[in-house]
């Protein structure tokens, strides 16, 4: 083996231009890829962190709850029994916070808009503190500049509210002006409380358009809910990709302490509103969740970039292969004379096929490795350097106001294997045909 | 001495557009063990494609071809292949050897292929024929580096590494000049004391032609003179060196 390698690194080597061509082209694509797989790893790292920070834990417990058999309030209720049942049953448990919901029109001096409660207890929200940012007031306000005003432990008193900068902007509102939340209870009546914003937070992309943070008793007190209630218990475990099977394990749980469980129905609980309210039961059911359900509707971002990614390469790869089937075919009409001479002094048509095969390999394995080498340096500096998106419409879509990039050593390997391998097929054609080459017609084709 | 080499009743067809051309025309030949023969002829009598037949790159239209007591006929490209590599060496006009090699790694490659050797014996096996054919010093540098009658010294070394039954070489000495050429022969007439390994050469240049034991004649697809019992005295010697 050790000279077919080296007869292929020497005919690469002596193909410079070609060889510097064709491998710098393949490097190009890879580190493309590379970056690509980056960029989306990173998209889903953020819709995880932000998902599993705004919206929902790993595994969500949620329920309805319907006086009459028409309508559905997403509430559950004997809260604290639930949360003991979690806390002692979950496999892999880290810890559970408990959440509120609602949905509220929001009034301002200036306007208003509609948007969903998150009715929150300060001291179980670490993980969404740690999260958090202040705004610069010039997010939110006409002439304000990089000042952060406000105080998120606030939230801990009565009567508070945390918006986001888009929210803030929209409402005309800053660090200590009034809101009135209107909505109407699950028998129909319009209820309104008063909350003050103590805080405005930057935006973390789509995901923080819709809700605003209210402390638990605002949500309790608008809704005239009992203490012992909640609108989800957010279930956070050691390893997220457990989740799923987790939330199979608590629905035999719950089915076990006789709760009716509903079937799994993976969008987010804003969605279920209408199916719910078209069931026919009363009483209480309990709905679990994972996280990527609470925020199917982001997928699609996922989804797209994949698929711009995955076309884009694809083209790429098949010019590339064009390429490299060119080449070949080259190289074996220029060693014609050669491979007749070593047909003739005994090699046989297999390793005919392998020493060409290898030489492209070769070329493959080593543009791929460096041309994803260079992709994951580049994707880890650009990550390090936290750019800053310009554009707020990428801003949401990538969720963050930073571009991060996830270099991933399983895709890095998988961009090298998947080229080469292509690189490899691109060859075999071009390569079938010099194996096939008679000797006595190759031995005279002088060139 | 047993044959090494058998031709019998061979023919040999090229198609040629919607020509035929009979190359060969039903050839009767036997060349036996340690011989040192050469195949004269003028241009397009059929030297080369003789060569061919006997060297198992090329199969005949008619006939039959057995190399060392194998019948070739019976042989798929596989077989024909280990034959070629276990069997035979071949030397070309044009010495053909691989470029991107040195001198040792052009000689050591046919025992590459054939494999079951280690790494010393290859070694030891290489030097010593590279000393025979006299390049000891131009072990490790490239063809490009070396003049045409070194070349085909490695050749003959690539071709003797193996320690084959026959060495054909087709034209051996055409590019070389007459002195160099002389040479060449004079080596491979050297090893063929030696070892006993039959070459079977072809040649244009009655000088050369000098140096065989036998000087088999071919005219237009026929031998007219297969070499045996005719004295050597009667071979006329050329007019004027080519
Ligand atoms: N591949 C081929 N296709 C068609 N005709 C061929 C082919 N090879 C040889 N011939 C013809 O067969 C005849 C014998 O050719 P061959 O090459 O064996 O002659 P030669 O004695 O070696 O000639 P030279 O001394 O010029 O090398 C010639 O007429 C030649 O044109
Ligand atoms: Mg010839």
């Amino acid at each position: 083996m050790g000279v077919f390698l080296r007869i292929a690194a020497r005919n690469i080597m002596l193909a410079r231009r070609r060889t510097a061509l064709l491998g710098g082209a393949l490097a190009l694509v890879t580190m493309l890829l590379v970056l690509l797989l980056a960029l989306s790893a990173g998209l889903s790292d953020t819709i995880v962190r932000s998902a599993t920070t705004l919206s929902a834990g790993h595994v969500n417990v949620s329920g309805w709850h319907k006086l009459t058999s028409r309508d559905a309030a997403p509430i559950v209720m004997d809260a604290q029994k639930i949360r003991a049942i979690v806390e002692a049953e979950t496999p892999g448990l880290d810890y559970t916070i408990v959440r509120h919901r609602g949905w509220a029109k929001v009034v301002s001096e200036a306007t208003s808009l509609n948007a969903g409660l998150v009715g929150i207890n300060y001291a179980e929200e670490g993980r969404l503190m740690a999260q958090l940012q202040l705004a610069p007031t010039s997010e939110y306000k006409d002439g304000g500049d990089d000042t952060k005003v406000g105080d998120f432990s606030e939230i801990a008193r009565p009567g508070t509210a945390i918006l986001f900068a888009g929210q803030a902007r929209r409402l005309e509102v800053g660090v200590g002006d009034v809101l009135t939340l209107s909505t109407e209870t699950s028998d129909g009546q319009s209820n309104t409380g008063e909350v003050r914003v103590v805080a405005v937070a930057k935006d973390m992309g789509m995901l923080s358009n819709w809700s605003i943070f209210v402390p638990t008793q605002t949500i309790l007190d608008i809704y005239q809910l009992k203490p012992d209630t909640a609108g989800a218990i957010m279930v956070y475990l050691k390893d997220i990709d457990r989740a799923s099977e987790t939330m199979d394990t608590l629905r035999d749980v719950f089915m076990r302490h006789g709760y009716g469980v509903m079937d799994h129905n993976p969008v987010p609980f804003f969605m279920k509103f209408e199916s719910v309210a078209g069931e026919d039961w009363t009483g209480q059911k309990i709905d679990l969740t994972i996280w990527s359900d609470e925020v199917s509707f982001l997928q699609w971002v996922v989804t797209a970039v994949d698929t711009i990614s995955f076309v884009l390469i694809t083209v790429l790869l098949i010019i590339i292969g064009v390429g490299i089937m060119n080449t070949m075919w080259i190289a074996v009409r220029e060693r014609t004379g050669e491979v007749g001479t070593l047909r003739a002094i005994g090699m046989s048509r297999r390793r005919v096929l392998l020493m060409f095969l290898l030489e492209a390999l070769l070329l493959g394995f080593f543009a791929t490795v460096v041309g994803a080498g260079l992709g994951a340096a580049i994707g880890l500096a650009v990550d390090a350097a936290a750019i800053h998106v310009p554009v707020a419409a990428v801003q949401a879509i990538l969720m963050t106001d930073v571009l991060h990039l996830q270099v991933q050593l399983t895709d890095v390997l998988a961009a090298i294997a998947v080229f080469t391998v292509v690189t490899a097929l691109s060859a075999l054609a071009p390569a079938l045909r010099a194996a096939r080459l008679e000797p006595v017609t190759a031995i005279h084709h002088i060139g | 001495m047993p044959a090494v080499v058998e031709v019998r009743g061979v023919e040999k067809d090229y198609p040629l557009g919607k020509l035929t051309v009979r190359a060969l025309r039903g050839v009767d030949l036997t060349i036996d063990a340690g011989e040192f023969v050469s195949i004269a002829g003028p241009s397009g009598s059929g030297k080369t494609t003789l060569l061919n037949l006997i060297g198992c790159v090329d199969v005949p239209t008619q006939g039959s071809v057995s190399v060392d007591g194998q019948a070739t006929s019976s042989l798929d490209d596989n077989g024909l292949t280990n034959l070629r590599l276990h069997k035979l060496g071949f030397i070309f006009q044009t010495f053909n050897l691989i470029g991107v090699l040195d001198v040792f790694q052009n000689v050591e490659f046919p025992l590459l292929l054939q494999g079951g050797m280690d790494k010393a014996a290859r070694r030891a096996r290489v030097e010593a024929i590279v000393d025979a054919v006299g390049l000891t010093p131009q072990l490790r540098q490239r063809p490009n580096e070396l003049s045409g009658g070194q070349r085909q010294r490695v050749a003959i070394a690539r071709a003797l590494v193996t320690g084959p039954r026959i060495v054909l070489a087709d034209e051996p000495t055409a590019n070389l000049d007459s002195q160099t050429g002389a040479n060449i022969i004079d080596l491979m007439k050297e090893l063929n004391a030696k070892d006993g390994t039959t070459f079977i050469f072809s040649t244009h240049d009655a000088e050369v032609m000098r140096h065989a034991n036998r000087v088999i004649r071919l005219a237009d697809g026929l031998i007219v003179d297969d070499g045996r019992g005719a004295p050597r005295a009667e071979v006329p010697a050329p007019a004027s060196p080519a």
